[in-house]
């Protein structure tokens, strides 16, 4: 589904990304750790191009987004994304929120995004506030609303960007649950995250990335039972 | 016509004028003299319609010029480094020049030249529209760099949210970054609003009768400043008050999503 080719990604003289190479499938729940600095988040936001790579390739679903022909604003439309500072819209309600983009781009009527947008709000356990505004929210509420934004589209995968690090520790549990849930339905997922319980029970691959580049892999039982690499096996006794 | 004095308008004035100290008669005389002989009062109304159409046309003007310049300067100071759009460099840079040379200047100055040296209107229709035009030109300088401090204080996340949903930069711009700034520059350009009314002041410089010449026609006839000057004042005070209000309203209204 994304297969990516020795990217590269260098801010100045700063090389973030010294040449990934990893290929997602549709279904999988790949979750990224590593150490701030690592390159996780850069690597997960050179997905939807929000960072533009330096050099390498980007297939998704069988399409080079990274050539110049692409239409990046189509290809994002498949692609949610959730940010670490949830990046709600502060003007519109709950509802607006969600109805956005799909109206916007012209994907649904007005009544058919309002529809869908109940139903998410239904399935993120906040219908109650379709009419409130961001502010009005606690931070935990405000990143469900998040995720049913970036659901809005029905995109075939979702990129998690450190969802829960900006939550108080009591709302980090809401969110996950969501997450899972939304794991347990099938979605594809690429969770940069910090939370190592959620890595092991809801992905299914784990990746530790450190220095620009993907150092270890597995599937997460043996990945925490047996780290192999002594950089992981630093960083998870750290860690854990 | 012989001139009206304060002598021959006690002749023909009510009783109790008569019977007033002689200060309060100086002063009604004078009033009179400002505002009901000859009909005088017109003479300011048809001064403030030159002052509305004069304030608003250079808003209006002030604010779409403020709009682009800032979209393009914001625009171009996003850029990454070493992925510069060259057209974009060129405009950035037009615009540099205007806010230098604008800002760089005094409001009569431009007024002058504008009025005798590059427009040079030749009736009063082309003394308003010249007057428009360099109100108008002379506020988005202002208007500019008010409008891109306002498109500065919306995080960076907002135009990534935006555009991670399939949007483009323009749209993210007008649904999302641009409905925020506005709200956050109201009190800034409520500000430029006030400065700009009380700058029309000067368009009688190229020939314009607003309010303020209209004033000065007044104390041309009767030689006496203080009525029509100190009323003059009090008009602009109102009219500065009423705007006010009016900016205060519409904030109001802004702030609704800022309610917890």
């Amino acid at each position: 589904m994304i297969d990516v080719r020795n990217l590269h990604k260098a801010f100045g003289d700063h090389e973030v990304l010294k040449g990934v190479n990893e290929h997602i499938e549709k279904g999988e729940k790949v979750v990224i750790i590593g150490p701030s600095g690592s390159g996780k988040s850069t690597f997960l936001r050179c997905l939807n191009l929000l960072e533009e790579p330096t050099s390498g390739d980007i297939v998704f679903e069988g399409q080079n987004i990274t050539s110049k022909e692409t239409d990046i604003n189509l290809v994002r439309r498949k692609m949610g994304m959730v940010f670490q500072q949830f990046n709600l819209f502060p003007h519109l309600t709950v509802r607006e929120n969600i109805k956005l983009a799909p109206v916007k781009l012209k994907v649904m009527t007005d009544e058919e995004a309002d529809k869908r947008a109940m139903q998410l709000l239904e399935r993120v356990g906040l219908p109650d506030k379709a009419d409130s505004y961001p502010i009005q929210l606690s931070g935990g509420q405000q990143q469900r609303i998040a995720i049913a934004r970036a659901l809005a589209m029905n995109p075939d995968v979702m990129l998690f960007d450190e969802p829960t690090s900006a939550l108080d520790p009591e709302m980090v549990g809401e969110v996950l649950e969501i997450m899972k849930e939304l794991a347990d339905e099938g979605m594809t997922m690429v969770v940069v995250t910090h939370e190592m319980g959620f890595a092991r029970e809801v992905g299914t691959r784990v990746l530790f990335m450190d220095g620009g580049n993907i150092v270890e892999q597995n599937e997460p039982k043996e990945f925490f039972a047996n780290p192999k690499h002594p950089r992981l096996k630093d960083f998870l006794s750290k860690v854990l | 016509m012989t001139p009206l004095t304060l002598a021959s308008w006690l002749e023909s004035a009510p009783d109790w004028v008569i019977s007033l100290p002689e200060g309060l008669q100086t002063l009604l005389f004078q009033l009179y003299q400002t505002f009901i002989y000859q009909d005088r009062w017109t003479w300011f109304v048809d001064g403030l319609k030159v002052t509305f159409i004069v304030t608003i046309g250079a808003l209006i003007m002030g604010i779409i010029i403020g709009l682009i310049i800032a979209i393009i300067r914001t625009a171009h100071d996003s850029q990454r480094a070493g992925k510069r759009n060259p057209v974009l460099g060129v405009l950035n840079a037009v615009c540099k020049v205007y806010l230098t040379v604008i800002r760089g200047t005094p409001m009569m100055v431009q007024l002058l030249i504008m009025g005798f040296v590059i427009l040079v209107p030749k009736d009063d229709t082309g003394s308003l529209i010249c007057g428009v035009i360099t109100l108008g030109i002379n506020s988005g300088a202002y208007v500019a760099e008010i409008a891109r401090s306002g498109l500065m204080s919306i995080s960076a996340g907002q135009m990534e949210a935006g555009r991670s949903l399939g949007l483009n930069y323009w749209q993210t711009m007008r649904y999302i970054i641009i409905p925020q700034a506005i709200k956050n520059i109201l009190p800034a350009l409520g500000n430029e609003m006030i400065t700009l009314l009380k700058d029309t002041s000067l368009v009688s410089v190229i020939m314009l009768r607003d309010v303020t010449k209209q004033a000065q026609n007044i104390v041309a006839n009767t030689y006496t400043p203080f009525v029509p000057y100190i009323s003059l004042a009090v008009i602009y005070l109102v009219l500065v008050i009423i705007l006010t209000k009016l900016l205060g309203i519409f904030e109001r209204r802004l702030r609704a999503s800022d309610r917890r």
